[in-house]
């Protein structure tokens, strides 16, 4: 079993943490936000592993190119730890992989949703998605081009969204909008999630479950505080979006907090209840100012960010366990991804001329 | 070339606070003091003088250079590098100006980026009509013939565009074709009918239509790429127009990032400037003579020799003709040696090398080698914009050496791409791999090339300890040159084991040697060793180090010296025994020749002469791959742990041309 784990994993362990590595002696980050403008970000990425963002600036000009071309960055990435893995792991990073075709799909089926059902022109926009082939063999051309909601469901038939994607009626779209769509999604993809990692084996399902369970309680206080909180939610639709798993659906401090009237909840306590250290003098002081949405909304960011900065700690503290199991993977995607993230998100407020500490201030 | 790192001084001046500006464009442009702050010399002294924030924050100035760069980088110009400084141009910087200047520049790029964002996405809008159009997909396209009835065509033709669509007259005829996406219809058929849009009914146009409206896609789609390039070029040519102002504030910028450096070692009277700085021997003369001239004779210097400060503080340079570039870098990449050491850059070089032909030797193969060194230095020369790529320049510089060498024991081992073409002026490696050794040859078999590589191994251990010998013997640590693991007793211990494992061998493994010396050499070196920890102590001592008591210095040096017998024993015998990897490889190279000119034999005609160039191919990248790395680990690892302690504080002076002034 020992050698088996060392055989798997040594190779690819070797090669992520030398990325890693590389990673957090790399300054882009602190660069770009240093630079006074996107002109001189794009001259940050010029010099980096991002090369190939500034060569689609040169080309086009265009932020979502630049954006498209860092998706397929993202996707390669995970491909290539799965080519190195094989069994039950490689199938966890395929599932993985998953997410960013989920997300993708979410991306066509608003769009879609904006040209069909709200009848708003979308022309070039289509262009910006990614049209290759991810995971499973899905017609995104026909599914952008698609004039009805069965000839969507139609281009989704080899994919395993199918179902879900069919569960929900023209009709349902019209009413209810997209939302409910995309949390089914969501969902399917969680439960798949949990299902796989049943399959690995003993070490790596311990790893993988404790990180994923810790992922969906911070998704889940997420959703407290985004819908319960921030958008004033009733108590049944928010359970709805909770996922099953993980202390925060189950608990009896949940069930509290969404029993309190919408406008009463206070969402410190329950995070402070598994994630103590954030700070609570903020909120009073938003709700009585005058700009009440524009406070709550940063007041929803700065909770959000506090609880993404846990999850970082935690994803940085993997590095330092068991190297022989699928948790340096899991980081280094997560560090990845951050990273990623962060370089859109400079990149935007830089075209959108805001400034440094705006950005950090957002970033954080 | 010195054969020991050079020689320092310790320069401290004194010059009028007048002159000061001057003494600065004197030292840039030297570029040979490694300044020091003064307060590291005598901070008894400090409360006398003063420090000086610079005017201007040295960050704001590497900003705005970051600034000039990123904007130069946008126009696909290369960044100006130090030859591009003249210290005679060293001006106050006017970062308002620059500001402006760059503020605007990026205002202008920013516009027509955007600009070139809206060619873009049209070109996308038309080229996803194209692919429907080219790939059979009709399905996605709504393509109609017919005529306006109402209103002015213009203006559908924009409200079409809106869509990303196109609408185009039909020649000689009233007659309209619309082409849009079939996604659009729910807002396009609105719009149609606003216009009075009448379909046509003659089918042969209908039929006609796609092809008609295809011509003028792709005119549309050819301009609008054609616009975007333009857009692409106009910011070249635009950052292009102001390069010579750019490199001119890039300049000024770095000049003065330089200048506030070098000033923030300064330390200040009422009107004198106090400075110091290591230089190496050989440049004092010309340093003191600048600082003279500069000052015009009004100060005051004085020369500090290395030996009167702590060795571990004086900055190491050690010198190695270009040539011996790429074992510079190796010596570079694994530390700096320690003050008045040797310079281990030669010795790197020729146990590289032989290291590198004993894996890897065959003249075709070291020709193959640096053929591709020599192509790569061409490629680089003839465009030195060029990133480097997985054969890097350093990689080339080296690869010019490993292909010599290569050839050098290829030819000694008789081996040209495997085949025997030539006579071995040495032996035959390959026939003796196989087992046919040549008669009258002192290598037979393979347990004499084993034996040959540990022989080599055993040279290049006793070169490591003299080396140490003659660190330890500059450095006047005569306790380390005589009782350390690594000094004669070291040696001796060494000699005696090697003595002794040679006898064994050549007992048929049957006894060791009994020679009546053996014996008391040991236990004279064994004691000698235990008692080094005494020495140590006592010597520690009388230099004013802490006492303890005799319990604890025993303990110690019983422990030390138990430490010390395991590295020995097991350390040199490891270490010797490591070369037989030198061995391992050539042996693995011959075979797998060997294998490749069976294979190819195996096939008639140019089957097999495939078999033989991929075999030769493989061989070359992975057994130059393994070659390359081993013979440096055995550099590291078995040569450099005798005599490279890597205490040593690199040598790094300021000025217009050191890459390291800028890490600072």
């Amino acid at each position: 079993m020992s050698s088996d784990r060392v055989s798997l994993y040594g190779f690819i362990n070797a090669k992520l943490r030398a990325k890693i590595g590389l990673m957090r002696q790399s300054k882009v980050i602190e660069n770009l936000l240093h630079a006074s403008s996107l002109v001189e970000a794009v001259g940050v990425l010029r010099d980096s592993k991002y090369h190939a963002v500034a060569e689609a600036y040169d080309r086009t000009g265009d932020l979502q190119q630049m954006e498209l071309v860092l998706l397929g960055m993202e996707i390669s990435m995970y491909k290539e730890v799965a080519r190195y893995l094989e069994g039950s792991s490689a199938d966890l990073i395929n599932h993985l992989l998953e997410k960013i075709e989920i997300d993708n799909l979410k991306n066509t089926l608003r769009l879609w949703y904006s040209s069909i059902m709200r009848q708003r022109p979308i022309r070039h926009r289509s262009e910006y998605l990614f049209k290759e082939i991810i995971l499973y063999p899905i017609d995104w051309t026909a599914l952008i081009n698609a004039t009805s909601w069965d000839v969507v469901g139609e281009s989704l038939k080899d994919s395993p969204y199918h179902a879900t994607v069919t569960a929900f009626s023209e009709q349902d779209l019209q009413q209810s909008g997209l939302f409910p769509l995309e949390t089914a999604l969501d969902r399917m993809w969680y439960v798949h999630l949990m299902d796989c990692v049943k399959t690995l084996k003993k070490a790596d399902e311990e790893v993988a479950t404790s990180m994923f369970l810790l992922e969906i309680d911070l998704r889940n206080l997420i959703m407290l505080v985004r819908y319960g909180w921030y958008h004033h939610m009733d108590a049944d639709a928010v359970k709805k979006l909770l996922l099953p798993w993980g202390k925060v659906a189950s608990s009896k401090e949940t069930e509290a907090y969404l029993r309190q009237n919408a406008s009463e909840r206070n969402p410190h306590s329950i995070i402070n209840r598994y994630y103590p250290g954030l700070e609570q003098e903020t909120v009073p002081l938003h709700r009585e100012s005058t700009n009440y949405d524009e406070a709550s909304l940063l007041e929803t960011l700065k909770i959000e960010g506090y609880l993404a900065e846990r999850r970082k700690a935690i994803y940085q503290r993997m590095l330092a366990q068991d190297p022989f199991t699928i948790g340096l993977s899991l980081s280094y995607f997560f560090l990845f991804k951050e990273e990623t993230s962060m370089v859109k998100a400079i990149l935007n407020g830089k075209y959108y001329g805001y400034e440094e500490a705006y950005i950090r201030g957002v970033l954080v | 070339m010195n054969l020991f790192t050079r020689p320092m001084k310790l320069l401290t001046a004194v010059v009028l606070e007048q002159t000061s500006d001057r003494v600065v464009k004197s030292l840039l442009r030297l570029g040979v003091l490694d300044f020091v702050h003064i307060n590291k010399l005598d901070p008894g002294q400090m409360e006398k003088l003063s420090f000086r924030q610079s005017s201007v924050s040295r960050s704001a100035l590497q900003d705005m250079r970051h600034r000039v760069e990123a904007l130069l980088k946008q126009g696909h110009i290369t960044v100006p590098t130090s030859e591009v400084l003249d210290v005679q141009n060293l001006e106050k910087p006017q970062l308002e100006a620059f500001k402006k200047t760059l503020d605007d520049l990026t205002a202008s790029l920013l516009s027509l980026k955007e600009k070139q964002k809206e060619s873009n996405q049209m070109v996308m809008g038309l080229e996803e009509m194209q692919r429907y159009i080219k790939e059979d997909k009709g399905e996605y396209l709504d393509l109609r013939v017919g005529q306006i009835t109402k209103g002015r065509s213009e203006d559908l033709k924009e409200k079409i565009a809106a869509f990303g669509g196109l609408l185009e007259s039909v020649e000689n005829t009233d007659l309209w074709i619309s082409l849009t996406l079939r996604r659009d219809v729910g807002q396009v058929d609105p719009l149609l009918e606003k216009f009075g849009w009448m379909e046509s009914s003659d089918v042969q146009l209908q039929q006609q239509a796609i092809s008609m409206i295809k011509d003028q896609l792709g005119k549309e789609h050819d301009a609008a790429l054609a616009e975007r390039e333009k857009i692409e070029k106009a910011v070249d040519e635009m950052v292009s127009s102001q390069q010579a102002q750019l490199f001119a504030i890039w300049a000024n910028l770095r000049l003065n990032e330089l200048s506030d450096q070098i000033r923030s070692y300064f330390a200040y009277t009422r009107n004198t400037t106090l400075f110091s700085g290591w230089v190496p021997t050989d440049q004092a003369e010309v340093v003191e003579q600048a600082i003279i001239q500069a000052s015009e004779g009004q100060c005051v210097i004085e020369w500090t020799d290395a030996r009167q400060v702590p060795r571990n503080e004086v900055p190491v340079a050690v010198s190695s003709p270009k040539i011996l570039a790429p074992f510079q870098r190796m010596v570079n990449n694994y530390s700096t040696p320690e003050y008045g050491s040797v310079n281990p850059t030669i010795f790197v070089m020729i146990a590289y090398l032989c290291m590198f032909g004993l894996m890897f030797a065959d003249v075709g193969q070291g020709l193959v080698l640096l053929l591709v060194a020599l192509l790569g230095k061409y490629g680089y020369k003839k465009n030195p914009l060029k990133k480097d790529g997985m054969i890097s320049r350093n990689l080339t510089d080296l690869l010019i050496y490993l292909g010599i060498s290569a050839m050098i024991f290829g030819a000694l081992f008789g081996s040209y791409f495997g085949l025997s073409l030539f006579p071995a002026i040495w032996f035959n490696y390959e026939a003796v791999v196989a087992g046919h050794g040549g008669d009258g040859s002192l290598i037979t078999d393979v347990y004499d090339i084993l034996g040959l590589t540990v022989k080599f191994g055993i040279i290049v251990i006793y070169t490591g300890l003299v080396l140490n010998w003659i660190n330890l013997f500059r450095k006047k640590s005569y306790l380390q040159l005589t009782l350390d693991k690594n000094g004669l007793l070291g040696g001796v211990l060494f000699g005696t084991g090697l003595y002794m494992g040679f006898a064994f061998v050549e007992s048929g493994y049957q006894s060791f040697p009994s020679d009546p010396w053996i014996a008391p050499v040991l236990a004279v070196s064994l004691f000698l060793l235990l008692i080094r920890g005494f020495l140590a102590y006592y010597i520690s001592v009388k230099q004013g180090g802490k006492r303890h008591d005799l319990g604890t210095v025993t303990m110690d040096a019983i422990l030390e010296w138990f430490i010390d017998i395991l590295e020995i024993f097991t350390g040199y015998l490891s270490n010797t025994l490591s070369f037989m990897r030198v061995a391992g490889l050539g042996i693995a190279h011959a075979s797998l020749m060997q294998a490749f000119k069976e294979l190819s034999s195996l096939v008639d005609g140019f089957g097999g002469v495939v078999i033989f160039i991929l075999g030769n191919i493989l061989v070359i990248v992975l057994e130059g791959l393994s070659s390359g790395i081993q013979s440096l680990r055995l550099n590291y690892y078995e040569f450099f742990s005798r005599y490279f302690t890597g205490k040593g504080v690199a040598y790094q002076p300021v000025g217009l041309k050191n890459s390291s002034s800028e890490q600072r």
